[in-house]
Formats: C-alpha cells, structure tokens, sequence
C-alpha cells in the first residue's frame, strides 16, 4: 500500500511509545504493507446503509447505585515502582 | 491410582469412593510435571503449596463426611493472563515479569470457592496475541502429539496441559480463537461462551469486543462443568450476561435437528485429512438420524480482514496501560523523562507481535483512515452477524472445521504473519458475531487412537445460536459418547 511508507511507520511507532531499531522498521513495514493490502478487499463491498457494529452482542445500559466499593487500594499502591505515601511517583512530566 | 487419565468426572468419583485422596494426585501430577514438562514446555509458573493446602482441605472435609461440589479438589491448569491474586501474572510478556497481581479474577474466585486446585500459570502467545504459542517471550510450548509441532494458540499451555496429562481441564482464552485451535491441535475439547457469558473481570483485555474465558477440557461433559461453575453475571463487567435465565436445557432430538454446513468453510484451502476427518463426523451424526442443510455464510471471506482491523484498534488501546510503571517495571531502566520511560519500556518489554498489532491498531484509528479501516471494518462485522442471524433461522447448530490444517510446524509461519494470521479464518468469525462455538476432537484422529507420528488430532466446530451452549455441549456429549 502506497501510503504506508516509513515516515507513517516512525509516527506511528512514536504515538504507540514505541522505539524501533532499524531491522525491526524494515520487517514491520514489509509486513504491514502485506497486511494492509489484504484489507483492500474490503473496498469491494457496499457497505453505505449498515449501521457499524461496535461493541460485542448485546448492549444494554446498566444502571447501578452510586456507592462506594471498597478495593483492595494498598496492593494496588504496592506495586507501584515508586511511592511516596499513597501517592505513585514518577519523572516529572513537563520537560 | 493411573492419575493420567482422570477427567472431572471420574476425579469426583473417585475422591468420594476413597480411592485416592486429593493431596494425593495432586502430588502426582507435581511430579509428572516436573519430568514430562521440560519437553513440552506449557507451564510458565507452579503453585504447589497453595495446591497442596488447598488439596488437603478438600480431603479434610471428606473425612468430617461433608459434601463436596464436582470441582473440589480437581486439578487445574490456568492460562497466564488471567489474575491469580498475589502470583505472578506475566501474559507471557517481558513487561509484566515482575507483576503480581492485585486481585483474583472472577473466574478464579469461583473456581476457588468451588474448592479446585490451581496446579500452576499456562503459556500463550504474549497478551494472547498469535496462534502457536511461539509469540512467548519465554519460549514455545510444543504439541504433545509431536513435539516439532506448534500446540497452537494462542491458549496453547492450557491446552498441551491438558493433552499431555499434566492438569484435568484447564482455563483459556478465545478472542479469534484461541481455545479451540489450540484444543484441535491437541486433540482436546475447547469451548469458546457466548460473548457475555463468562465475566472477564481479571482478564487482560486484548481485544473487548472479542474476548471471552472458557473452558479446555479432556471431554465435553468436563467442558460443561467448568463453563457451569464459571459463567454468569458480574457487577465488575457490565458485558456479562445473567446466562441461567437464556441458557435453557438442551433440546437435542437428532430426528428433528438440523445442522448446517456452510458452503464458505469447505473451501479448496482445506487440508485433505481434515476434510476427510469432518466428513467422517457428518457421516456418523447423518446415520444417527441427524438432518444436514447446505447453508451459506457470504461475508466469511471478509471476515479476516475485518477481525485484523477491529482487534488490533481494541489491542492498541487496551495495552497503552501498559507503561513501564502502573504494572511493573523492567529493571536497569532508571531514566529522567516520563516520555522516556514509556519509549524504554515499551520498546524492550514489547515482543514483535505485539508492536506489530498495536502499530497497525494505531494506524486504522488513525485520523484519515478511521472511516476507511475501523469504521468499515465496524459495518463489515455487522454483516457477518447477520449472516449468521439467516442462517440461525434455518438451522440448530453450525458444523464446520476448526482450522485449514492440523498443528504445524514449529518456525514455520512465525516469519509470515499473515500466513499465521490464516489458521484462524475458521474460528474468527464467531467471536465477530459472538456466538458460542466448541472444538470437540474427531474420534479416529483423537490423542488415545493415534498410531503413527505423522497422525496429528483433527477438531471439528460446532457453533450454536446466542447463549445456547447447551445446543452445543448437547450434540458434542452425543458423538463422545458413540451416539
């Protein structure tokens, strides 16, 4: 697919937070342009008056009261890498 | 006591008449593993003292004469992406080495509250994604038919578990189908529930509107006794569905039943000994009265395409969570950006499968071809459903192969993604309609009444209409039993 080249590749990979070595550029755009031109298939079929179907089978709203559940919170915390108090400590975000 | 060939059912039988203890197999089968699975490689973890206790407890309540569930005391086997409260839950994933999870998954708080035994974490391909164990940052798991042979996937630790003895039944995971091609290629029995059956609360989420847990059994009838013990609603996910009140008895009368066949899976891409096994099936239930209609299922060519847009869109998203800090963190990676610590973990926690998917994810939800890629894709899987829907109107029960080939070889398709994306054309669009569907081994080809080597088990599917796995479970219990 003409559009997917290895600029579309490096944006992608650096929206996804993810870091390619040059082998892992060559081998992923060579088969994602495989994959994505078996999509093309896609183009043959009409499908102008078919409501997309988003999520799984059935969708219905669940309605539930508005209390508090209390989680286990200090395993969660415990697993952090980093903590101060309750509190999950990472590098500053704003460089 | 020959532990190898216990199912559910003769466990349960066999702990009430007193003719083994559960301590006892469980020992057993810790010993079995510790020989047989240096060759085939399906666990990632063991728990033995927690299994142990939990074996003596069962027995303990036998002996003060109290009753015990079917489950009590049985061994098994859990795949690795399901939480297990305080045990490591690695999805097979080098990002998540060091994770232990919070919290039990729905499905485990049952299991344990119907007293079973957790022998240990299965293998799969990292976050589910493949289909032949091999996308494991810790190594394959190998067929236990032919150990040069992949066991499928990507729920394949739970299902060579299975097949080689080392656990009575076990749980996996199935988004494109990934419980029953791996039971095929084992020669097990493999239930994928009706999309909303069975709580994924403590599953990690790969693709939302695909994934379901279900059942890798030894038999059909211990395929119905885990889905029984883990289904039903769940405040923790909103998708699950109370099933007791749309899962009726099963109402299986061969001479007013019938099956269809559609045209779209016997397709000239199909393996001769696989076509030659499902007619073999078709025979058998057609001579005990079976009626079989010729269906058709048009949009099945489309579905490929389909399910690797909308699951790599729901994959991308569902493993931005996982950022080198919320879950665990790989060690040496100390940096002074947060950016940077993504960019780090990501990139070396990650395998190639997985930049793969959640690169192709991000590209079809991404502005300019959401409309072209994820939104058709979206209105192409409606399609698919409907079919099916049609086709419901005719028929009880779909019967069709499971994949195009039996289990193949080891390094063979794992350069190929596309190829390797193939085996799954069969099992895909039942998750994009979310039906039941179950793989139940062909007999001739079945692990017990394999001659030679080169005799690989052989599954058949059969898909049922929404929420009616008892259809399915039904017909399978018949065949087993020799009709």
């Amino acid at each position: 697919m003409s559009d997917f080249d290895k600029k579309t590749l490096e944006y992608l990979a650096e929206l996804g937070r993810i870091k390619l070595a040059e082998s892992e550029k060559t081998k992923l755009l060579k088969d994602l342009q495989e994959i994505l031109s078996h999509f093309k298939e896609l183009g043959k079929l009409n499908t102008d008056d078919v409501e997309p179907m988003s999520g799984g089978t059935f969708q219905e709203n669940i309605f539930k009261k508005d209390e508090v559940i209390k989680g286990k919170n200090e395993k969660f915390i415990e697993s952090f890498p980093d903590k101060e108090n309750d509190f999950l400590k990472i590098p500053p975000v704003f460089e | 006591m020959d532990f190898k060939n216990l199912t559910i059912k003769s466990f349960h039988e066999g702990l009430i008449k007193k003719e083994f203890s559960a301590a006892e197999i469980t020992e057993s089968f810790f010993d079995f593993i510790g020989k047989k699975d240096k060759e085939i490689r399906a666990y990632l973890s063991l728990g033995k003292d927690e299994a142990l206790s939990q074996a003596k407890k069962v027995d303990s309540a036998l002996t003060g004469k109290k009753d015990i569930g079917i489950l009590a005391g049985v061994p098994l086997a859990v795949k690795d992406n399901i939480l297990i409260e305080n045990r490591v839950c690695s999805a097979a994933s080098k990002i998540l080495e060091n994770y232990q999870a919070a919290y039990d998954a729905t499905v485990i708080k049952k299991l344990k509250s119907a007293e079973a035994v957790i022998l240990g974490k299965t293998n799969l391909d990292e976050f589910a994604m493949g289909s032949s164990t091999e996308n494991s940052a810790f190594g394959a798991t190998r067929n236990p038919n032919d150990l040069e042979r992949v066991p499928g996937g990507s729920s394949g630790g739970s299902a060579a578990a299975v097949a080689a003895d080392m656990a009575v039944a076990a749980l996996g995971s199935d988004t494109g189908g990934s419980i029953r091609q791996p039971a095929s290629f084992c020669g097990v029995v493999g239930l994928k529930p009706t999309y909303g059956a069975v709580s994924r609360y403590g599953l990690m989420a790969m693709a939302s509107s695909l994934d379901q847990i279900g059942p890798i059994a030894k038999t059909v009838e211990d395929a119905e006794i885990l889905f029984d013990a883990i289904k039903g609603k769940d405040p923790f996910d909103s998708t699950s569905i109370d099933v007791e009140s749309k899962n009726q008895k099963s109402k299986i009368k061969n001479q007013n039943y019938c099956i269809g066949l559609p045209e779209e899976y016997f397709i000239k891409g199909l393996d001769k000994e696989t076509a030659k096994a499902i007619d073999g099936v078709i025979k058998n239930l057609r001579d005990f009265g079976f009626k079989f209609k010729k269906i058709s299922l048009p949009h099945t060519k489309y579905a490929l395409s389909c399910y690797y847009i909308i699951m790599p869109a729901e994959a991308s998203t569902n493993l931005a969570r996982y950022d080198g800090i919320r879950y665990a963190q790989l060690k040496n990676l100390k940096t002074e950006k947060l950016k940077d610590v993504y960019f780090n973990q990501r990139s070396m926690g990650f395998g190639p499968e997985v930049k793969r998917r959640i690169i192709l994810g991000t590209f079809v939800l991404s502005s300019g071809y959401y409309d072209s890629y994820y939104l058709k894709a979206q209105k192409v899987r409606t399609l698919i459903k409907e079919d099916f829907d049609k086709a419901f109107k005719e028929v009880d029960v779909i019967l069709t192969p499971v994949s195009p080939t039996p289990a193949f070889k080891i390094g063979e398709k794992i350069e190929n993604p596309l190829g390797m994306y193939l085996s799954d054309i069969f099992t895909i669009p039942v998750n994009l309609a979310g039906l039941p569907a179950i793989s139940i081994p062909v007999k001739k080809y079945q692990v017990s009444s394999i001659k030679h080597q080169n005799e690989l088990p052989i599954g058949f599917q059969l898909i049922g209409k929404h929420f009616r796995e008892a259809d399915i479970l039904g017909l399978g219990k018949l065949y087993e039993k020799g009709l």
